[in-house]
């Protein structure tokens, strides 16, 4: 059996060597340059204790992008989480035709972030359609465009993304709503319960894990938007998000030891929330 | 309605793309039924763009096979074997799921720079060959196989590696068509990795050279947009041909939770 063994650890030694190589090793010399002054100009590991934290906090670039993140993330979620849920919902009632409509609601999703950033750059400026209706329909858009002004443009980049994540949230409501036993919903019809009363009896509970596991994925991915923002507004405009701000620091101004240091309190930040987020739904399955 | 507004920016992309390249985008130039492939002529021959596209389909195609191989014998040995440290290792894969891409490409690109490797294809290849969902996705396969088959090619005398490659390869290719249309979708899709290891045009993807293009000068729709296509379009094949298996890779990895 112990030739077996290392035979074992031949065949997963792919994983093992990337897992080490590529993630552990990272995440801790990220965690240790937070703590230094490493920079391109003077690339030395001087230990300077919690200055680049310290410093964080009053860099007001840093909390701005902070401040945009979560409204980003509180802005987009609960849209898309209710939307992708009434799609599901009008898919699993089944209609001539569904199988095309779950493929077009799906396809933003597959499609690369960039080019629905540079599709949506076109459609929000002056030429576009959007910024077009926008005209008919009697509201006053930006002179220049929906992204070359501050009033608008992070606005406009969340809506975007609830149109683009939208359909692939659908998908996983649907797998959930498939999951639920048809009896369930006969036996409470038999009793004379309505429809509404089985959605918000049976339907909603059961619910529950699929839309915790959407919640949860969707915070960790919404928190760390930076391609959009790239694309669409290279961080103009009060569009700069929490990673645009690590990027900025760390790959253009090649301030690696601070960039660290925000992009550590970032992932803090991600881990507190997907922990709160757990034990919320979690309480609320006891009661 | 919804639908309209799902797909008609696709649809857009398209229309943009075949616009004559002077013109100005007015309604006029939109529904005048003009039709041009001047853009796609430029990109073709000019604009460097076939490079490009080379260039994604040479590190997508490699990353594709590798984690075919190497999924396959990391998901083999969780389900099959026995070792010391399995349940460390497995929950090292669920912890990498959980963390965030920004925190390591400071460290990886300073590696990367370290070891010359930064601006070739290695860079985006090497750390890219082996993928956590890809482990599970072939673990719960081979999990569901049964036995009988390698305990009867064992008492045959054939090697680990016979039973591996010959007997357990082929069974389970449902599981790795899945994962090479998901690693596929993922690679070809994947901008920030690629635009932080590399700088040169040589090795620049698809993805990479749009986002830029846009930058260095006046935006330029309907190359822009010839460009999005020619990004898009292996996209919607795969998607079109393979609904089902992408579907299922996805419902199946949010199910299992």
């Amino acid at each position: 059996m112990k030739g077996r063994s290392s035979l074992a650890y031949f065949f997963a030694s792919p994983w093992i060597a990337t897992f080490g190589i590529f993630w552990l090793f990272p995440l801790i010399f990220s965690l240790y340059l937070g703590f230094t002054d490493y920079r391109l100009l003077r690339p030395e590991f001087n230990w300077i204790g919690l200055d680049n934290f310290t410093r964080l906090l009053g860099d007001a670039a840093f909390l701005e992008s902070l401040i945009n993140t979560f409204i980003f993330v509180f802005g987009t979620i609960p849209l898309t989480t209710v939307i992708a849920l009434l799609l599901a919902l009008l898919i699993e009632r089944g209609f001539p035709g569904r199988t095309l409509f779950r493929a077009g609601y799906f396809m933003p999703s597959v499609t690369s972030l960039v080019v629905v950033g540079l599709i949506f750059s076109h459609l929000f400026s002056r030429g576009g359609y959007i910024f077009l209706l926008a005209r008919i329909c009697g509201f006053d858009p930006p002179e220049y465009g929906f992204l070359l002004s501050s009033r608008t443009a992070l606005y406009s980049i969340m809506a975007m993304d609830i149109w683009m994540s939208a359909g692939y949230y659908m998908l996983l409501f649907l797998a959930g709503l498939k999951a639920i036993p048809i009896e369930l919903y006969e036996a409470a019809a038999s009793s004379g319960a309505g429809k509404i009363r089985q959605f918000f009896h049976i339907t909603l509970p059961l619910l529950k894990p699929v839309a915790l596991f959407i919640i949860v994925i969707n915070t960790i991915k919404s928190f760390q938007i930076f391609i959009e923002i790239f694309v669409m507004t290279r961080g103009r405009y009060g569009t700069s998000t929490a990673v645009y701000f690590i990027y900025e620091t760390g790959l253009n101004r090649f301030e690696f030891g601070y960039a660290s240091a925000a992009a550590y309190i970032l992932f803090i930040i991600i881990a507190l929330f997907s922990l709160v987020q757990f034990w919320l739904f979690r309480k609320g399955q006891i009661t | 309605m919804v639908l309209a507004a799902m797909v008609f920016p696709l649809f857009w992309m398209f229309r943009v793309s075949f616009l004559p390249l002077a013109s100005d985008l007015g309604w006029t130039d939109l529904l005048s039924g003009k039709w041009d492939i001047g853009a796609y002529g430029d990109i073709m021959s000019s604009l460097g763009m076939m490079r490009y596209f080379f260039n994604s389909v040479l590190v997508g195609g490699i990353v594709v096979l590798g984690n075919i191989l190497f999924c396959f014998m990391s998901g083999y040995a969780f389900s099959r074997y026995k070792f010391i440290g399995k349940n460390f290792w497995f929950y090292s894969m669920i912890g990498v799921l959980m963390i965030p891409a920004h925190v390591i490409i400071i460290p990886l690109y300073l590696m990367m720079r370290q070891t010359g490797l930064y601006d070739t294809y290695w860079a985006l290849i090497l750390p890219f060959l082996v993928n956590p969902m890809g482990i599970f996705l072939v673990r719960q396969y081979v999990d569901s196989l049964p036995r009988s088959m390698e305990e009867a090619a064992r008492i045959d005398g054939a090697s680990e590696f016979t039973i591996l490659f010959k007997i357990i390869m082929p069974l389970c290719k449902p599981a790795l068509a899945v994962l090479a249309i998901q690693t596929f979708l993922t690679n070809w899709n994947s901008f920030l990795y690629p635009f932080i290891l590399t700088s040169s045009e040589a090795v620049r993807t698809l993805p990479v050279a749009l986002a830029l293009y846009q930058g260095h000068q006046a935006i330029d729709w309907p190359h822009l947009m010839a460009g999005s296509s020619l990004a898009v379009i292996p996209v919607l094949l795969v998607f079109l041909f393979f609904q089902k298996h992408i579907i299922s890779g996805i419902t199946a990895g949010a199910l299992k939770q």
